[in-house]
């Protein structure tokens, strides 16, 4: 099976050279090819694709984006379209997650992208979102006008199908001239999806290009990084800082660093009735995406006093990835990978013969892991892949300290609790860096709207202008029907 | 057997010309059941693994334990403070936790160094004059790679062998001229050291300009990889470079693979292709393993080494490295170490954590 990856309007495929990256997962092989522009078709590209959204995409009502958005994921939603027999074909080969977690974990993210849930984007960060078709009134008085970039660069990392298209997506509704860097673990989607758009709306096709380039290779990432007037880059922080370190004083750079999420449960939750389903949403959380998301959770704090003791609840979590495994087996470990994971493991085994508090549950060769620690630990990451650690807490109050040391790094926690516990907590993981508080079970699938990485995914991308008080009324002098 | 009957058995056994399966798993299993019993952390791992003295019946069934335990568990049969010497790991690669090798007796371990280096390395000779890339014992007592270099400079290196690596590092000047010496002598020179060591003596020749031709039979001995001591080279630049400076072909310069976890070392025959075979003697086997599970992988399949070494008696005889490898004929290929990944997606591993936390 071959693929072709990218969007390149304006650039004849002949006279593009490509790279052929191999995936092979389930017994199956997939070549993608991936575009390897020169400096000079880069920069010829990047001028295409400004010169089209300034002279189409900012013409166009932001309702007509929505409406174009909605018919790409519609079709990425069904399931007899073409483009997503292809992506259900093709993603579990690159990837490597099987075939049911992909087709599963798709509809959940698209859906999140449907015109009504696009509308709550744009009313989470607008009080008036036609301010970024004209001029509004402004509260102060005089006028305000929201511009997107000219040229957005998005940076794309990692293989989890459909994380590119959110901050696509909120490019595109801030009618930003766009560029994708697809990451060579999965550097199909946000192609794909470009296509789709040009299928529906050709012109609208040509505002937006998605390109490869191997990821650290300074010369490429230069040519884009002197093109671009707002960078959004996804990734770790040491490529991140080197990113950073190329992107022009007068660009506005946004990165998304690796994040580490945890859950916690209170004691009024882990009563014999409501433990076991808890447990059975907390393994789906940990199973998603084998939990390379940046809202995975990695630990799981379980307070004492309820009916069902915290080495109980492990034992249930164990039981439910066990039963999960059998309809959705881990995916393929690489070498690193597994050496990682079984450091992990051996690691918590050696601390248990250290102290009496600290079990690992299952056997070594398991598609999971669950480690149960009776001692406070304080937010580490586990081995991913289907790996958590579980620590026991006298109660919630102890979990702030002991995730505030990892504070550059918290996003997501999943909590369990009564409503007034809810709210009290959330208050001390908010003060601890934690942006996003969740029930269990949808951690993956963030609503439509959220903040990520507690940040207006919108607001950040543009840019306001503003008709002050002053040059309307002077404006009013200059009428031709002044008195 | 007690600790004396197994020294005298392993000392016998290491001076054997070879050994069969047959003859490796009767001691293998008399040094576990040694370790099984005098050694409690790791009689707690092999008991939490479902391995006891009564179910293993093969060596291949001995439970290896993963380096990183030598760091958190003292893996020693007799009490550590009666131990006439402890190497520790530099401490490199876990944030300064090194992990420790327990000695009660420099014995085996200094026969099972000297009869494989022989061997392997001196290619027949009985002496050769040797120049030492590495701290001396007194610098590092801790060192299993100071002591390696000083048995090897005592007993197989000519008066005139000494260490060009000081309080200030690398002595050119003096290296120079034992490299000049040895150039106009004609007789075999050999240089042994660490990797990173070699990286800067090539880069401080480049530096002047000078180049050597070592008289033929001149060997190079490298190990332990540059450990971010030096800059990083890929195995073709380095020897290709060393080759060039030195005048020592490639396939006279021997990459040695040890580790503080064992008490015999692994070569090559010389790095004309890399990477090359390695190979160690009859008293230490090793095998391919899906780290996950612990089981053996096919020949030809890359996955995990484990080591069972012997002449480990006192600690654990076989140890789970980082080191990924594939089983070929006559031995086995070293890929590099295996870290741990990065996320493949956006949540943070262990590795970035602990990268952040060492700041």
């Amino acid at each position: 099976m071959i693929e072709t990856a990218g969007h390149l309007p304006g650039l004849p495929a002949g006279e593009v050279a490509w790279r052929t990256l191999e995936f092979s997962a389930w017994g199956e092989h997939v070549q993608v090819r991936v575009p390897e522009l020169t400096t000079a078709q880069a920069g010829a590209l990047a001028g295409h694709v400004r010169e089209n959204a300034r002279s189409y995409l900012r013409t166009l009502p932001v309702c007509q984006i929505v409406t174009t958005l909605d018919a790409a994921i519609a079709r990425l939603l069904d399931r007899d379209d073409p483009w997503r027999r292809r992506a259900e074909a093709v993603l579990p080969i690159v990837t490597g997650y099987d075939r049911e977690s992909v087709r599963l974990g798709l509809s959940g993210s698209l859906r999140s992208f449907r015109a009504p849930q696009l509308q709550r984007f744009l009313a989470e960060d607008f009080a008036n979102p036609a301010v970024l078709d004209g001029f509004q009134p402004a509260m102060k008085g005089g006028f305000t006008r929201a511009q997107g970039p000219q040229l957005l660069l998005h940076i794309w990392a990692g293989n989890v199908p459909g994380l590119s298209l959110w901050s696509l997506i909120c490019g595109l509704l801030v009618k930003a001239g766009t560029v994708g860097k697809v990451a060579s673990a999965e550097p199909l989607l946000a192609g794909w999806f470009a296509q789709i758009l040009a299928e529906i709306d050709p012109r609208l096709g040509e505002c937006l290009a998605v390109v490869w380039w191997q990821g650290g290779d300074a010369e490429a990432e230069r040519a884009w990084l002197d093109e671009a007037d707002t960078i959004v880059a996804y990734g770790g922080n040491d490529a991140l800082a080197a990113i950073r370190a190329r992107v022009p004083v007068t660009a506005r750079f946004l990165p998304h660093g690796h994040r580490i999420g945890f859950g916690l449960i209170g004691a009024e939750a882990l009563d014999t009735r409501r433990a076991g389903p808890l447990a059975r949403l907390v393994a789906q959380d940990v199973a998603r995406w084998e939990q390379q998301g940046c809202y995975s959770p990695q630990m799981l704090f379980v307070a004492r006093g309820g009916a069902v003791s915290p080495r109980e609840f492990a034992e249930r979590v164990s039981q439910e990835l066990g039963a999960l495994g059998l309809r959705h087996p881990r995916r393929a470990l690489s070498v690193a990978e597994a050496a990682g994971l079984a450091a992990w493991r051996s690691r918590e085994e050696m601390r248990g013969f250290d102290e009496d508090g600290t079990v690992v549950l299952g056997e070594a060769g398991d598609g999971w892991s669950v480690v149960c620690s009776e001692v406070a630990r304080p937010l580490a990451p586990s081995a991913l892949n289907r790996t958590l650690k579980i620590v026991a807490v006298d109660s919630p109050d102890a979990v702030p300290p002991l995730v505030s040391s990892a504070r550059a790094y918290l996003q997501t926690a999943a909590v369990a609790a009564s409503p007034r516990e809810l709210f009290r907590i959330a208050a001390l993981l908010g003060e601890a860096g934690v942006t996003r508080i969740c029930g269990f079970g949808a951690m993956a699938a963030p609503e439509a709207g959220w903040h990520n990485d507690g940040r207006f995914n919108l607001l950040d991308l543009v840019r306001l202008t503003e008709i002050e008080q002053s040059a309307e009324r002077a404006a009013d002098g200059f009428a031709d029907y002044v008195d | 057997m007690t600790q004396s009957e197994i020294i005298e058995a392993l000392l016998a056994f290491i001076e054997q010309d070879d050994a069969s399966e047959a003859a490796f798993e009767r001691l293998a299993l008399a040094v576990f059941a040694h370790q099984f019993a005098h050694n409690a952390p790791y009689r707690r791992f092999a008991i939490q693994r479902g391995r006891t003295t009564l179910t293993v019946r093969s060596w291949r069934d001995i439970p290896a334990v993963p380096i990183s335990a030598f760091k958190t568990l003292t893996l020693s049969c007799t009490p550590p403070d009666a131990a006439e010497r402890i190497f520790m790991t530099s401490g490199t690669t876990q944030g300064g936790v090194r992990g420790k090798s327990h000695h009660p007796t420099m014995a085996v371990w200094s026969r099972s160094m000297l009869v494989n280096f022989r061997r392997r390395f001196m290619a027949g000779r009985e002496r050769m004059a040797m120049g030492i890339l590495f701290p001396d014992e007194v610098a590092m007592p801790n060192s299993s790679l100071a002591h390696y270099l000083a048995l090897a400079k005592r007993d197989c290196g000519t008066a005139d062998s000494e260490g060009f690596i000081g309080a200030a590092g690398l002595d050119l000047p003096r290296l120079s001229a034992a490299l000049e010496r040895a150039q106009d002598s004609g007789e075999p020179y050999a240089l042994l050291g660490a990797s990173f060591s070699f990286v800067h003596l090539l880069d401080a020749l480049a530096a002047q300009g000078r180049r050597f031709a070592l008289p033929q039979g001149s060997r190079i001995l490298d190990t332990g990889g540059f450990k971010g001591q030096s800059r990083e080279m890929t195995p073709d630049a380095f020897y290709d470079a060393l080759s060039a400076a030195l005048g020592v072909p490639r396939e006279a310069c021997i990459n040695m693979y040890g580790m503080t976890e064992l008490s015999t070392q692994f070569y090559d025959d010389g790095n004309a292709v890399c990477p090359p075979v390695k190979s160690g003697p009859h008293w230490i086997r090793s095998r391919v393993v899906d780290p996950v599970s612990g089981r053996d992988l096919p020949e030809g399949a890359t996955g995990v080494l484990v080591h069972h070494d012997l002449a480990h008696f006192n600690c654990a005889s076989a140890i789970l490295t980082e080191d990924a490898g594939v089983m070929v004929e006559g031995g086995f290929r070293l890929l590099g170490r295996v870290d741990g990944a990065d996320s493949k997606g956006c949540s943070l591993a262990v590795e970035e954590f602990l990268r952040a936390a060492r700041g």
